[in-house]
């Protein structure tokens, strides 16, 4: 399983993307849309773990780009605003949708579960 | 409608101002310590998910631990430099008026934009005299007043989108300059695209705003607040 994390807090990306290669999943982490539509050119993934609001473009924007460029992708959504309007966009859009702070054994099981369906 | 009619008006437009910005900023600032959590609980887990690896054999790598430890320290201080923030803010509340530093408030307010200027893209740096601004003001209102005005600014800031906010003494009380917003090559009415809430702000604190579209700039001038006009409301 191949997974992008996009998100613009680089300590949160950077530490997350450790704990999943401790657990066996292969990852690759950017902090802006924009390097993440570069990579999703050059590189095949599963699955995006992509931060609902960042600046420049939110999850929900940076999601649709990806999608033109690999449509059978799966999207979880991850926020730590937590609003209801939040979790009923992010919900509606993503295959999964977290709160922060994140349980890392439910992240990886949520990674499991979508690429399975 | 008579002038205690008019009077109570404005102070029902600042008081559902005033809410609207606190809890603005209060939301502002949980988010981002929530962010700060979300980091603390990640290295909080790293550190437990080496310790496991150690025990299962790995090369002990205390280097790594104390980076990991060190970056645990780092957000916890930016943690409570927001909650310190917002606390100051909330305490802006005490009195009705006070003497106060408003390049200390500018400061505070500038601080406390840091998320909604980011989301932006947008740096704000702020300045004042070594000598200090003091102004007798309603605090928490003038707080208000910059926290607007930079909302304002916020979203009209020019490329590279950097504002600059320049606090001054003047002869009657303080000017507050928020200078880098995108020139605009005409003369627009008075007070046009203003929040009302901010007039009735204006209003109370007894201050000028001037928003000169031509040198991309935001200038409010407070004078010493009359005993009569910052105080809370009994109307």
């Amino acid at each position: 399983m191949k997974v992008l994390l996009v998100d613009d807090e680089q300590e949160l990306v950077s530490t997350l993307a450790e704990r999943l290669g401790f657990r066996g999943v292969d990852v690759r982490w950017t902090t802006t849309g924009q390097e993440a539509v570069a990579m999703v050119g050059r590189e095949r993934f599963d699955v995006a773990v992509l931060d609902v609001k960042m600046p420049r473009q939110s999850g929900i924007q940076l999601k649709k780009e990806i999608e033109s460029v690999q449509p059978e992708m799966k999207f979880i959504f991850v926020t730590g605003h937590g609003s209801e309007e939040d979790f009923r966009v992010g919900s509606a859009e993503a295959d999964r949708y977290l709160a922060k702070p994140l349980d890392i054994e439910a992240l990886v099981r949520a990674l499991k579960e979508v690429v399975a369906t | 409608m008579n002038v205690k009619e008019t009077n109570a008006a404005v102070w029902r437009s600042v008081t559902a101002e005033s809410l609207r910005f606190f809890g603005a900023m209060s939301a502002s600032a949980s988010h981002e310590i929530r962010n700060k959590l979300a980091v603390i609980n990640e290295k909080a887990g790293l550190v437990e998910d080496i310790a496991a690896a150690i025990r299962s054999g790995r090369a002990a790598d205390p280097d790594r631990l104390e980076t990991q430890a060190r970056k645990i320290a780092e957000q916890v201080r930016q943690a409570n430099r927001i909650v310190g923030a917002l606390n100051r803010l909330a305490h802006t509340t005490d009195q009705d008026q006070g003497t106060i530093d408003a390049a200390e408030l500018v400061s505070l307010v500038v601080e406390l934009h840091g998320r909604k200027a980011a989301m932006a893209q947008t740096t704000i740096a702020a300045s004042g005299p070594e000598i200090g601004t003091p102004v007798r003001t309603n605090p928490f209102l003038l707080a208000n007043a910059i926290g607007v005005c930079l909302g304002l600014a916020i979203s009209g800031a020019d490329e590279p989108r950097s504002l600059t906010v320049v606090t001054e003494p003047t002869e009657h009380g303080v000017r507050i300059r928020i200078q880098g917003l995108s020139r605009v090559d005409r003369d627009e009415a008075p007070g046009e695209g203003r929040p009302p809430s901010l007039d009735a702000l204006l209003n109370i604190l007894d201050g000028d705003l001037e928003e000169d579209h031509r040198c991309g700039e935001i200038v409010l001038d407070v004078k010493p607040a009359n005993p009569n006009t910052t105080g809370v409301s009994h109307e």
